[in-house]
């Protein structure tokens, strides 16, 4: 278990002389416990101190950066097996894999899907983000030429994939600032490997058969001063990999043990041929805990669900989508069209909005600011009440797109009716379903009239 | 150094409940998480249940009906197509027909047709009402009379009419399913009530209701993964129940399970439709679901193959 | 445990009019009944008070201190009414409390001067930037903030209460762990400092009548923690019992629960048992269903 921040204040000097950034010790120790900041930052913390904190204020599972500049990634950092416990961080990059002995052609192809496959949610961009590089031949020259050409097409973070140190060396030189994540270093290459991935400065992959022979691979790379590490156990039997991968998170979180407190990457690519199955291989790593997955190739009908998945596992729970306030027109709404109003919880705006979309009755969904909160939660927190939203109609310019004036409040909200009318002086307020699924219904027997 | 997997206290176990007029599929019986076999026995697969409807479907997408032309419209010929053709473990009837919103139909007619559907085919039937609580509670327990002895799985129950339709599934002695609103202390005091009302243990299995693929499963997925924690860590009795995912219908309501070809990105339509689905039941597997409910055969053989990864 | 009593609410069905149209009489009378049943504040809530929230706090305040001198909370979101308030309350028997200054910017910048100026005490919420906080280290870092802020201010740590933020436990049930760790820090965080809640809102939602027994249970696992106030229902009598030190029996039992002590449940009355179950409710060992006492 991680220290508690009281845990972590006792240990400091308590002289709130902030040069931690932390206006108090006490700040600094909450802010640790809470997995921001690090113990280093404190240059005060006494040596007796440090041996006690250090090592157990370190996150569990170190947050690893792949890239440079505005092309990061950060994969691990992950704090809990269950997402309802807290959330999960990091959302699982996705990956495309070029070799070397693919042709020029089919490499644009695929790294141009990277620009093609991006897609707008609630306010956020879906898309996949990095390239994996695979060195077929173990020719170092081919391999740092077919690096910088995708450098070129594309800006990104890169997955160096060679079992040869001299490629991994030139690949790595190719990329100049941007610091690509060094596939692998084995028990054979370590040496070699963690020497360049030292002298670059680059994130490295430790890649072993057993969970035990990665944990000792591990130690040696740390012994020679690495600390950016991604695991890989190199299965390509789904079974397999699904159970690696909880053991790696279990051991780290549960256990605090070290070996193993990385992220890891996995290779859907190499599990199943089929790309549909390959597709349920990463559904189901992006779910249990790999930091980074390998795709064989991108498509809109693989990568849109994936996309969705990942956002969906990796929303925080506590934390809920809100979408922005304003008017939403749905299905061309015109003068004579109904107008409705929720709040801006992200899954009641989206399971209205699917609802009056079904009904294919052109409509006016209006979206207010309720912090993300739900009909009946926002009501009772203040934030869905007359006073709030009928500033909100005035202003929206709702007035100016419709010629009548009905506004349909939810069910759930039916008690704030009265004050509504008031505030919202020639409205009719109306009151609509319950349900969202009722909705069809509703708008289907409304009228401007 | 050497590690030993840190071990999960399972304290708990799932009840295995029998489905089926000849109770010959089994779901349940867990004593550890979903597909963790390294350490303890999931002893029954999840099982697919598949779409059938009373009447043909209109607003479905052209990818999923495309497989369903010739029989939409005659439920037993569907059903048996699905069980037949598809290899469906289970069929999930809908008695759309009744939904007081659309064609409000009558009660006894969709009962009928439930019985012959559970008639038609040896495999499990699911049949579920519309969710609107005065129908339902006149055509389920209608449902419950006509299929005396099929020990048909009916539902949505929800706590509002759980003792209308409760007591003829007590009577007529079918299995219940158990429907909240996506909440692990509703899902939990629902099968409270049902206790109370004498539904037995061995004929509840909890639907959590399933949101769809990017509009909010990621809350069913949390709900399961918490009923299966309470389960079996915390020998939380009332939640130790077999779990369905109603998802089929869920996704391919999505507006992108719909859409056609024209934005390119989103790449062809009948796969993307498919595998929207597929990457739901997968997540929906991996939580806790016992059974997943789907609509398309080729989503089917995907999970199918998905789990002989897993269970052979 | 002092009590703060929170029925004096512009959300009641009575007050709320009344507040609105000025009529004395409703408030005097809920003054007077409050007032009566012995608590050490009385909390005067007016919500979100967007209209004329300075005349309406002014008009209340007096109106409640003609009858009573018990000290006030004042409970608004609307700064002018708040100084409205604070301009004209008694303070004879105490300092009147700012409820709420939360850790977001706009809302310090605006109170904590208020504050120094007349002379109050502060509510100090644990609510930040980003909403309610996830859980006790999160809540550690708003209470810093607003430490700092406390200190800057020169408030003086007794009058300052923090206010961990309570959850409903039906629905976040996991949410309430993280209240009671951060309180069983707050003595060695907080040395000094006062504190308090909104205990009624760990039963918001739950059936009416079940929800006295998870106010008082929760009060007796604060308190033992170190919560040494509540903004709690002034007429709960069995919640002011063990508020005062009363119903000894019960409360060893729920600090039982509270150790991880065996309990011989066999040997207890329904009544008791009760209080072991809400207990491990509260504690999260059980999982929360409205039917918890029938299990």
């Amino acid at each position: 278990m991680a220290l508690t921040g009281i845990e972590i204040f006792k240990q400091l000097p308590k002289t709130n002389c902030k040069d931690c950034g932390f206006p108090t010790c006490l700040a600094f120790a909450m802010n640790l416990a809470a997995g921001k900041g690090e113990l280093a930052d404190c240059p005060h913390v006494s040596d007796a101190a440090k041996e006690t904190l250090s090592a157990a204020s370190a996150p569990p599972i170190r947050p690893v950066k792949i890239g440079a500049g505005d092309y990061v990634v950060t994969v691990g950092g992950e704090t809990v097996e269950f997402r309802h416990e807290k959330t999960f961080v990091n959302p699982t990059p996705i990956a495309v894999m070029v070799s070397t002995d693919m042709s020029d052609a089919d490499v644009e192809a695929k790294i141009k899907m990277l620009d093609t496959l991006v897609f707008d949610r609630v306010g956020l961009k879906l898309k996949p983000e990095m390239v994996a590089v695979k060195d077929a031949g173990g020719d170092a020259a081919k391999f740092s030429a077919l690096v910088s050409k995708i450098l070129s097409i594309k800006a990104c973070p890169l997955i160096l994939v060679s079992s040869s140190a001299d490629s991994l060396k030139a690949g790595a030189e190719a990329c100049g600032d941007n610091k690509p994540l060094l596939h692998a270093a084995t028990a054979e290459n370590a040496d070699a490997v963690a020497a360049i991935a030292k002298e670059k400065g680059c994130p490295v992959v430790a890649k072993a058969d057993s969970l035990d022979a990665l944990a000792q691979l591990t130690e040696k790379l740390s012994a020679a001063g690495l600390k950016d590490i991604v695991l890989d156990t190199g299965a390509t039997d789904i079974k397999k990999a699904f159970e690696e991968q909880i053991i790696i998170r279990r051991a780290a979180l549960r256990k605090l043990f070290r070996p193993l407190g990385f992220p890891t990457i996995t290779f859907p690519c190499e599990m199943f041929d089929d790309p549909m199955m390959e597709t349920l291989a990463a559904a189901t790593m992006i779910a249990k805990y790999s930091g980074i997955v390998v795709l064989s190739d991108l498509k809109g009908e693989t990568v849109f669900p994936l996309l969705l998945q990942r956002m969906n596992i990796f929303t925080d729970p506590q934390r809920p989508m809100a979408t922005e306030q304003g008017i939403y027109p749905i299905g061309n709404p015109d003068e004579n069209s109904p107008v409705l109003i929720t709040t801006n919880f992200s899954l009641t705006y989206f399971i209205v909005a699917g609802e009056i979309e079904a009904s294919r009755v052109p409509s006016w969904l209006l979206i207010i600011d309720s912090e993300g909160l739900s009909v009946l939660t926002a009501w009772a927190a203040g934030k869905f009440v007359a006073d709030a939203i009928a500033p909100f109609v005035k202003k929206s310019g709702i007035e100016d797109k419709i010629k009548h004036r009905k506004i349909v409040i939810p069910g759930y909200a039916a008690q704030i009716s009265g004050e509504l009318e008031e505030e919202l002086a020639g409205w009719e307020i109306q009151i609509g379903p319950r349900e969202a699924s009722h909705l069809s219904a509703f708008l289907k027997n409304w009228s401007a009239a | 150094m050497a590690f030993e997997t840190p071990k999960i206290n399972y304290s708990g176990k799932i009840r295995e409940v029998k489905l089926g007029k000849s109770k010959n599929v089994s779901v349940g019986g867990e004593s550890a998480y979903p597909l963790y076999l390294f350490e303890g026995e999931n002893p029954n697969q999840p099982k697919i249940a598949m779409e059938v409807f009373d009447l043909a479907p209109e607003e479905w997408a052209d990818a999923a009906i495309a497989p369903f032309k010739d029989v939409a419209g005659d439920p037993v010929a569907w059903a048996k197509l699905n069980v037949e053709q598809h290899g469906a473990d289970m069929i999930a009837l809908y008695l759309v027909s009744t939904d007081p919103n659309d064609k409000n139909m009558d009660a006894a007619q969709a009962a009928e047709t439930a019985k012959k559907v559970a008639q038609a085919v040896d495999v499990p039937v699911i049949v579920y009402g519309t969710g609107s609580e005065e129908k339902d509670a006149e055509v389920l327990a209608k449902v419950a009379e006509a299929c005396e002895g099929l020990n048909v799985i009916i539902g949505p129950v929800q706590e509002a009419g759980h003792k209308k339709i409760g007591a003829p599934c007590i009577g007529y002695k079918h299995t219940v399913s158990a429907n909240t609103p996506i909440d692990v202390n509703l899902a939990k005091q629902l099968n409270i009530l049902l206790g109370n009302l004498g539904v037995n243990a061995d004929n509840i299995i909890i639907d959590p209701t399933t949101g769809g693929l990017g509009y909010g499963i990621e809350y069913t997925y949390s709900v399961i993964e918490r009923i299966r924690m309470a389960a079996l860590t915390q020998q939380d009795a009332q939640l130790q129940q077999p779990i369905i995912s109603v998802l089929g219908r869920e996704v391919w309501k999505c507006k992108e399970a719909k859409m056609g070809a024209e934005d390119e990105k989103y790449g062809d339509p009948a796969k993307r439709g498919i595998l929207m689905e597929a990457v739901s039941a997968v997540s929906m597997i991996i939580s806790g679901a016992d059974i997943v409910v789907l609509r398309h055969p080729e989503t089917v053989k995907l999970i199918k193959q998905y789990l002989k990864a897993f269970f052979n | 445990m002092k009590l703060v009593g929170e029925n004096m609410n512009v959300m009641s069905k009575t007050l709320g009019p009344a507040m609105r149209e000025r009529d004395a009489s409703p408030i005097r009378k809920m003054a007077e009944n409050i007032a009566s049943k012995n608590v050490d504040f009385i909390d005067i809530n007016l919500g979100p008070a967007r209209k004329q929230g300075a005349e309406m706090m002014e008009w209340v305040v007096k109106t409640v201190n003609e009858v009573t001198d018990i000290p006030l909370f004042l409970d608004t979101s609307n700064v002018e009414a708040m100084e409205a308030g604070l301009k004209v309350v008694k303070r004879d028997k105490g300092k009147p409390v700012i409820n709420s200054v939360s850790a977001r910017p706009e809302r310090m910048e605006a109170l904590f001067p208020l504050a120094k100026t007349y002379e109050a005490g502060v509510v100090a919420l644990l609510l930040g930037v980003d909403g309610i906080p996830r859980d006790e280290n999160e809540r550690g870092i708003l209470w810093s903030e607003l430490m700092v802020k406390c200190t800057e201010f020169e408030l003086a740590p007794q009058d300052v209460y923090v206010d961990p933020i309570v959850l409903p436990v039906n629905t976040q049930q996991n949410q309430v762990q993280g209240c009671t760790n951060f309180m069983m820090m707050f003595r060695d965080i907080a040395p000094g400092y006062s504190s308090t809640c909104g205990l009624s809102n760990i039963s918001n939602g739950a059936p009416e009548h079940l929800r006295p027994i998870l106010n008082q249970t929760y009060s007796v696992i604060l308190n033992h923690l170190g919560m040494e106030s509540a903004i709690v229902d002034s007429f709960d009598a069995d919640l002011t019992a063990f508020a005062r030190g009363g119903k000894a029996e019960i409360r060893d039992l729920i600090l039982k629960a509270v150790n991880g002590e065996d309990i011989d449940t066999a040997s207890l009355s329904k009544d008791m048992l009760d209080y072991v179950k809400t207990a491990k409710l509260l504690l999260g060992q059980s999982l929360y269903s409205d039917s918890w006492l029938e299990l």
